[in-house]
């Protein structure tokens, strides 16, 4: 225990440790603040706007949306969220089956490691123009964003049924699990806690991902598509309000990943990854 | 005692039967002969322990039996048919207990009944039964991380228990418990086995815990590992573990033992 300010913080009360957290966390915003502040005043440059200043230019664009397009903030957001949730979904659906069953099948791992290895290098957003101008400007940056999502996503799920504890498997198959048992009652669940990390990290890569992807489809109008609009134009404040947003929905997926994350290792009893 | 495979052989004939079995360890720079012309005998209902030099072979003999791991020559049949493949008919207990950490106690105790379909109620029930035999009622449902060294080992037992198979594989399975603990979990495994006639093949690093336990101890040489010796003990257990039968085959034993070691270099 330490007293702080007449204070006693007691580290085996929960509420104590929340309220320690939220203070630090709070602290941490207000010094970004200030720095930021001060940036933008050294600088002196229209394109480093103030806090207030994005902070009246989001404002705005809440209350009032895009005047010039007419398109509501929560149109771009949710045409920006369809998007990410398409390419996340996908991503999900074809990387978890994938790496359960290359990290399971030696001989599946040995035919597809050259072309993820030829593939992975390659920076997600290089692929936005081929695939818009190849497919369509829907599906392109949904495209961006599952790849984005995918290989990370791949790589531990791979990793997490790689390390499973090969003692699971013998005890599993002296038990009698065949193949398929010791494959859906050991590996998925053992892989869980690697499966979620894959997960977090992923959905953070594909909020970069969008707001790149989006710069080449104009036509989708989302959430990226203005923060160049604007840019362009030199309403800076506007497109700081934009980055806002982002870093905001960035922030809600994370942290509703962590919640999930957190319910899913207590379920399967696991303490961490 | 629900049906029990082990009813169709009877008691105290060979069933098991481990027949000029030889296992070599091949890897890129060398080679490795671990079991060399092994033959043995296993009896229904007894319980065999083998003990050895570290490093001799014992694990590789019960993996072998297991399915786990294939000879090099020889063979393992059970009854007459040969052990190629993992089956649930030869049950195994490991000394770092192997449960599945998702599971609890119940759902570990239930593993090998769930995966042969046996009915949800059927399986409730025999699990149940298992998990008050080793003293467990309380910790039904409590995740593995939850319980101590010694009750893990208690849920091991009881999940490869649960499922009759004709012989139970236990490979140091009290070697990660301390003294006091292993002291009576071997008493609750005598007081187990008055009521199961389950055969077991028990690997140990304890002379003590193998004469407390076992019908007949087989010591093995060093590495090939082979018989050198099968001691039979016919007592009643539970066994005094301060009588001076006891006591002076202890002491023959680890003799036995120590010229192995002494071999050894
Ligand atoms: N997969 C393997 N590849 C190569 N050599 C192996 C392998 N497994 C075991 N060995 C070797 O075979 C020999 C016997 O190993 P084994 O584990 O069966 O001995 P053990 O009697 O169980 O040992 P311990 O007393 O330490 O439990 C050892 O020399 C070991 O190094
Ligand atoms: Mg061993």
């Amino acid at each position: 225990m330490s007293t702080v300010f007449g204070w006693t913080y007691d580290k085996h009360n929960k509420n104590h440790r929340m309220f320690r957290k939220m203070v630090i966390a709070v602290t941490s915003l207000v010094c970004f603040m200030f720095a930021w502040w001060d940036i933008s005043v050294l600088a002196n440059s229209a394109a480093i706007p103030t806090p207030i200043d994005t902070w009246n230019a989001l404002v705005n664009l809440i209350n009032e949306g895009d005047t010039i397009t007419g398109r509501s903030v929560w149109d771009y957001i949710g045409s920006s969220m369809k998007t990410y949730l398409s390419g996340f979904g996908l991503a999900l659906l074809v990387a978890i089956p994938l790496g359960l069953v290359i990290g399971y099948f030696a001989v599946v791992e040995e035919f597809a490691t050259p072309v993820i290895e030829i593939l992975r290098p390659i920076a997600p957003i290089a692929w936005a123009p081929i695939f818009i101008l190849a497919i369509d400007y829907t599906i392109g940056p949904i495209l961006v964003v599952f790849i984005g999502i995918f290989f990370p996503l791949l790589t531990n799920v791979v990793f997490g049924v790689k390390e499973i504890d090969t003692k699971l498997i013998d005890a599993a198959r002296t038990l009698g699990a065949s193949s398929s048992q010791v494959f859906t009652k050991v590996m998925i669940p053992s892989a869980v806690p690697y499966i979620m990390n894959g997960v977090k990290i992923g959905l953070g890569i594909g909020w970069m991902c969008i707001v790149a992807a989006e710069l080449y489809a104009p036509q989708l109008g989302g959430i990226g598509f203005y923060l160049n609009e604007q840019a362009t134009a030199g309403f800076w404040p506007a497109a700081f309000a934009a980055i806002a947003i982002i870093a905001v929905l960035g922030l809600l997926t994370t942290g509703l990943a962590e919640v999930i994350h957190k319910k899913l290792v207590n379920r399967v009893g696991m303490t961490s990854a | 005692m629900p049906e029990d495979n082990n009813n169709r052989i009877e008691e105290g004939s060979v069933f098991l039967e481990i027949d000029h079995l030889r296992k070599v360890y091949i890897t890129d720079e060398s080679q490795t002969v671990a079991i060399e012309d092994l033959t043995l005998d296993i009896k229904k209902g007894e319980l065999i322990s083998i003990v050895g030099p570290s490093g001799c072979g014992k694990t590789t003999i019960l993996r072998m039996i297991a399915g786990l791991l294939e000879p090099t020559s020889g063979t393992i049949t059970i009854g007459g048919k040969e052990c190629s493949e993992p089956g649930s008919d030869r049950g195994m207990v490991f000394q770092d207990f192997a449960l599945f950490p998702w599971r609890t106690v119940r759902k570990n105790v239930e593993f090998g009944m769930e995966v042969a379909g046996v009915p949800k109620e059927e399986r409730r029930e025999r699990a149940e039964k298992y998990i008050e035999l080793v003293g467990l009622k309380d910790f039904a449902d409590s995740r593995v991380h939850e319980l101590s060294g010694g009750m893990k080992q208690r849920v091991g037992i009881a999940r490869a228990f649960v499922n009759h198979p004709d012989v139970i594989l236990m490979d140091e399975p009290f070697g990660a418990l301390d003294a006091q603990t292993r002291n009576l979990m071997q008493a609750q495994l005598v007081r187990i086995l008055e009521k199961t006639e389950q055969t077991i093949i028990f690997i140990t690093h304890s002379v003590e815990e193998a004469v407390f336990l076992s019908d007949r101890v087989v010591i093995l040489t060093k590495r090939p590992a082979t018989i050198k010796e099968v001691i039979d003990i016919p007592w009643p257990r539970p066994r005094d573990r301060a009588g001076p039968e006891f006591v002076a085959l202890r002491k023959r034993i680890l003799e036995e033992l120590e010229k192995e070691n002494v071999m050894n270099g």
